[in-house]
């Protein structure tokens, strides 16, 4: 596994993005920070799967929030995706994954396409738009390009915005990355797992369904035009639990026919049936960040009996790659090493 | 506002059924408008261009060698020169065409209009379907030469045809008779065996009463071209026999090992469906009977829940659904047509009946020697208003099944737009619970269509006059 | 730093709020792309899908302006509708297919919103059928009402006369308007993203921001109904 070359690909093409990358981190998301908690799966989550953490009882969760680059250098105030990964702990040393982020898609539907679009989002040098070419911008009604975060000198937006203008499948992706923002806080934004995964009922039903965590106290981003503060997110967070506990719905969509279960770029309308599967409750940053967060390595493909991935070609490669990446930072635990 | 009926101004093929045991369509194009017109006013002669007429609604003295119609699609009727004003008086849905309507005909997925092979991928240049019903090939050719002649060969252009025949009887391909239930009109009585509700002759004719109390349908302009003119929804409708089949196995053999199997079938009854019949068999007819809402002789579920063979005789058509009744509230025949049943739309029960005329095309399948060969139905799904009934039917009842709140969600089992990964089906058990289905794809798939306007035959002499 | 900004450049990131960019955006700018790249007005209300959710709580957004705009005249609509109730919940609980139904004045346009299960044409035809009276009433009220009424005998006029009068629904996705726009597979721009929208507004001006949030989706009238107990 850890020598498959579309996983080692993959894991390469991302760390192309971020020149400055440190060996030993994290390829992305490489700033987080763990806290702990439990979960508790709601009075109905048990009918739509058999699996471990939905069956009501309390569940001890890990979950490690994290900004989206791979660089080293933390800039919590700039517009950019945000990462929740929780591990549920299902006792003896085993374990279940949920990763999600602040998109609420994919940039690619196929790794080849994945590959495609790293190439193009390694950064180049970024300059100001001028405002000779800001103004003609404005006279043809079109959006100017975002200016550069203070200090920052070199993005891959511009190669990312090419991109999507030919690839309509990263569109939304690029255009919601584009305008995220930062949020106040971890836990007040809202995190999509985007992939379709497969529940099996305790009627051997199995349904297509996708997962959302939802803040209790409600999403909110920090003024934009404010000047961004680099650090504030791990202390903001240490503060929140020591005062109280911080609280997330998980929700569930169901898909039907006509839905891209294998395409992470296209969201589900909120149309579909929506599902409250639990509420995970967050009450402590261990002191110990290192042992409790740094070393664990979270997999979107570590499930249990009662969730399988889907055909998602994205979600399948992730297994892989995220197997490589902890390889190579010498993380714990292979959870596939039995198969 | 009702007009008066006139047998021999109306296409025969509207009100009552030729039952010939082919039928040929010739999708036409208009390749000169003079020579088309011309020749359309000749077909509308009683006595047409080299003995070529249309059949009308007329009685037969003796029955003819042939019968022939003839519908125009929306293009077609531009193509032959009806002036813009006239044409603004077309309902929308005509005007839009067949493939326009795809999503609310459930035509996505394998049933997309751009994988229709020619010519319905270029619905532009389709302009008339020219229907030809015989019981033998010789006078099929006969008139497909003549209209290949029309106008010295240059009236029109055949760019495909398709062509349909009767392998046993009524019986369509997923092996279930066919051709039972149709409206019944006051004016008609070809069918006494029928026994339906009288369905007002608005119900296809336009300018004739609806059976909306008080509704009328707007008639295109001017009279002469829309008065009796109904509408026709004409489908090429794949059936995929062998994964009906395959799926009937696997369904029988849940049921087989099913807690609730004695309510399916009670033990000893599987003499009822006939002589040394094994248990799995009559699962599977079970199921099949439970999506159709008939037994593949025909028999209705409502009037015979456990038995295709009841032991006195049941009318195939007297009969209304009940809470109680047998009949599966998701099956194919409840859905389309759920009479007199309860349902959510109150005012909808009678008002969507449309007349359904339908011939097989491909061989039987042999499940001994399977084979790729596309095999499905030609039909047509005649109305006087096209979005009040073969679309209202398609949208809300056939696919999502507004109707009833416990089908709501779900698709016809038989007919609709299914996969396997989202189906389901609740068949109906004799101790009153249900057994819900899964796993079922999509079994019948389009394979073209288009919406035609059946002009009457003054319709016809009023196109031969226009000019320019 | 050389990305430090100068004030040019605040001045020009200034420029879009100024009242005289504004002025030349409203009269100049505007009416010059609508006129050299067009932009079709889309259909109102929503558009069919093959997910059965999709086609359930459908939002119908009908803006109809009054022949008389004055108090008088508004009135008159405010009566119309209160001197129908009986008619009004006997078509819906037999029509059987409505969420909610409301009407709301707004300057001179009376204003139905309401939220319906399945096809639009049949939710309309439904109620030509149970109350066309009411709708004869009020439409006799509206500007160009009168060519579609009595409704009973103008059944396609009238639901194509509505359809007309439904708002165009934004997808909910943003980039899709691009989709909308340009057919094509590709060559699409993001950052013309406000200008297909501006232009779409140009030619649309009132329209519904996305299809609506349900707080309890994919479920039917009937469904909701049965669940309750309350019968359907």
């Amino acid at each position: 596994m850890p020598d498959n070359p579309i996983a080692v690909q993959l894991v390469d093409a991302v760390l192309s993005d971020f020149p400055d990358h440190q060996p030993g981190t994290r390829p992305v998301h490489t700033i987080g920070i763990g806290v702990q908690g439990y979960f508790e799966a709601s009075e109905v989550a048990r009918n739509y799967t058999i699996a471990a953490h939905f069956q009501g009882q309390r569940v001890p969760v890990t979950v490690r929030f994290s900004n989206g680059t791979g660089s080293p250098v933390e800039h919590d105030g700039w517009s950019d995706v945000r990462g929740m990964a929780t591990r549920f702990h299902l006792g003896d040393d085993v374990a279940t994954d949920l990763i999600a982020m602040t998109l609420a898609e994919f940039f690619a539907p196929s790794v080849d396409a994945f590959l495609q679009f790293s190439r193009a989002a390694r950064p180049a040098r970024q300059q100001r738009e001028s405002p000779w070419q800001k103004i003609l911008d404005m006279l043809c009604l079109k959006q100017p390009l975002p200016d550069p975060m203070p200090g920052q000198m070199a993005s891959g937006a511009a190669g990312m915005l090419a991109f999507a203008n030919q690839h309509r499948f990263a569109q939304m992706a690029v255009f919601q990355a584009g305008s995220i923002g930062a949020p106040v806080s971890y836990v007040r934004a809202a995190y999509h797992a985007v992939h379709t995964f497969i529940l099996t009922g305790p009627d051997h039903v199995r349904r297509p369904v996708r997962f959302s965590w939802e803040p209790i106290a409600g999403v909110r981003t920090t003024d934009p035009t404010a000047p961004p503060v680099d650090c504030y997110l791990h202390q903001e967070l240490k503060d929140r639990l020591q005062r109280q506990p911080a609280t997330f719905r998980l929700v569930m969509s169901i898909g039907e026919i006509g839905d891209a279960y294998a395409d992470p770029t296209r969201q589900w309308p909120g149309k579909r049936c929506r599902v409250f599967m639990g509420t995970l409750t967050l009450t402590t940053v261990p002191e110990d960040q290192e042992i409790f967060c740094e070393k664990i390595s979270f997999n979107p493909c570590r499930l249990t009996p009662g969730i399988d991935i889907s055909d998602d070609p994205i979600l399948q490669a992730r297994r892989d790659a995220y197997e490589v990446s902890r390889l190579r930072r010498g993380g714990q635990s292979c959870p596939f090493a039995a198969g | 506002m009702s007009v008066a009926f006139i047998p021999h101004e109306l296409q025969g093929n509207i009100l009552r059924g030729y039952r010939r045991s082919m039928v040929r369509y010739l999708l036409l194009e208009v390749a000169d408008r003079q020579a088309a017109r011309i020749w359309l006013g000749a077909i509308a002669a009683r006595e047409g261009a080299d003995g070529l007429s249309i059949t009308t609604e007329s009685a037969w003295s003796s029955k003819p060698d042939f019968c022939f119609n003839v519908g125009l699609t929306f293009e077609g009727l531009r193509a032959l020169g009806v002036a813009p004003d006239s044409l603004q008086t077309f309902p929308t849905e005509f005007v839009e065409g067949m493939t326009a309507r795809a999503a609310k005909l459930g035509d996505f997925g394998p049933s997309d209009p751009q994988t229709w092979p020619a010519p319905f991928d270029e619905p532009a240049r389709l302009h008339i379907i020219a229907s030809i019903y015989a019981d033998d090939e010789p006078h099929l050719d006969q008139v497909q030469a003549h209209i290949a002649a029309a106008g010295g060969g240059r009236a029109l252009r055949i760019r495909g045809t398709r062509e349909g025949r009767n392998f046993n009887g009524d019986v369509v391909h997923f092996g279930y008779r066919d051709n039972i239930s149709q409206p019944r009109f006051a004016v008609i009585h070809d069918r006494p065996e029928i026994s339906e509700p009288m369905a007002p002759l608005g119900t296809v004719l336009l300018g004739h009463e609806t059976s909306f109390e008080g509704l009328f349908w707007r008639v295109p302009q001017p009279d002469p071209l829309g008065l009796n003119g109904c509408f026709n929804a004409f489908r090429i409708l794949a059936q995929d026999v062998a994964a009906f089949e395959t799926y009937l196995d696997q369904a029988a053999e849940e049921l087989l090992v099913h807690r609730l199997t004695e309510h399916v079938l009670k033990p000893g009854d599987e003499a009822k469906f006939g002589q040394g019949i094994s248990r799995l068999a009559a699962l599977r007819e079970i199921v099949a009977a439970h999506m159709c809402g008939r037994w593949r002789n025909g028999v209705p579920l409502a009037l015979s829940p456990d038995t295709p063979n009841p032991q006195s005789p049941v009318s195939l058509t007297d009969f209304d659904y009940t809470a109680q009744s047998g009949c599966p509230v998701g099956a194919h025949v409840r859905r389309s047509n759920p009479r007199g049943g309860k349902i959510v739309q109150r005012i909808e029960n009678h008002t969507r009946r449309l007349v359904r005329r339908g011939i097989p095309y491909g061989g039987p399948y042999d499940p001994t020697r399977p084979d790729d060969e596309e095999r499905g139905l030609l039909g047509n799904f005649l109305g006087a208003n096209l979005g009040t009934q073969f679309e209202a039917i398609s949208c809300d009842w056939l696919n999502l099944g507004l109707q009833d709140p416990q089908i709501t969600g779900s698709n016809d089992p038989l007919l609709g737009a299914n996969e396997p990964a989202t189906s389901w089906f609740d068949m109906s058990l004799l101790n009153g619970a249900s057994i819900r289905l899964r796993g079922f794809p999509r079994f019948v798939r389009t394979r073209g269509g288009a919406y035609t306007f059946l002009p009457s035959i003054p319709a016809l002499r009023y196109l031969a006059t226009l000019t320019g | 730093m050389e990305s430090e900004a100068t004030w040019f450049d605040r001045l020009v990131d200034a420029l879009p709020n100024t009242r005289l960019f504004q002025f030349i955006a409203e009269w100049i700018l505007v009416p010059y792309w609508a006129a050299r790249t067009p932009v079709k007005p889309q259909p109102g209300g929503p558009r069919m899908a093959p997910q059965p959710s999709e086609n359930l709580q459908h939002m119908m957004n009908l803006i109809m302006p009054l022949k008389d705009k004055s108090p008088i005249g508004r009135a008159k609509a405010a009566l119309a509708i209160a001197q129908n109730v009986d008619e009004i919940y006997a078509g819906l609980n037999n029509v059987g297919t409505v969420h909610f139904a409301r009407f709301v004045l707004v300057d001179g346009n009376l204003c139905m919103f309401s939220v319906y299960d399945g096809d639009f044409s049949n939710y309309i035809r439904d109620f030509i059928a149970t109350i066309g009276s009411v709708f004869n009433a009020i439409v006799a009220l509206i500007e160009d009402g009168d060519a579609v009424i009595p409704c009973e005998h103008h059944v396609e006029a009238f639901i194509d006369w509505v359809h007309a009068r439904d708002l165009y629904q934004v997808p909910d996705l943003a980039t899709d308007l691009l989709a909308q726009h340009n057919a094509a597979a590709s060559g699409d721009d993001l950052r013309l993203l406000p200008r297909d929208l501006i232009l779409q507004l140009h030619a649309n001006p009132n329209v519904s921001l996305g299809s609506g949030y349900r707080g309890y989706p994919a479920f039917s009238v009937a469904q909701i109904r049965q669940k309750l107990g309350v019968g359907w």
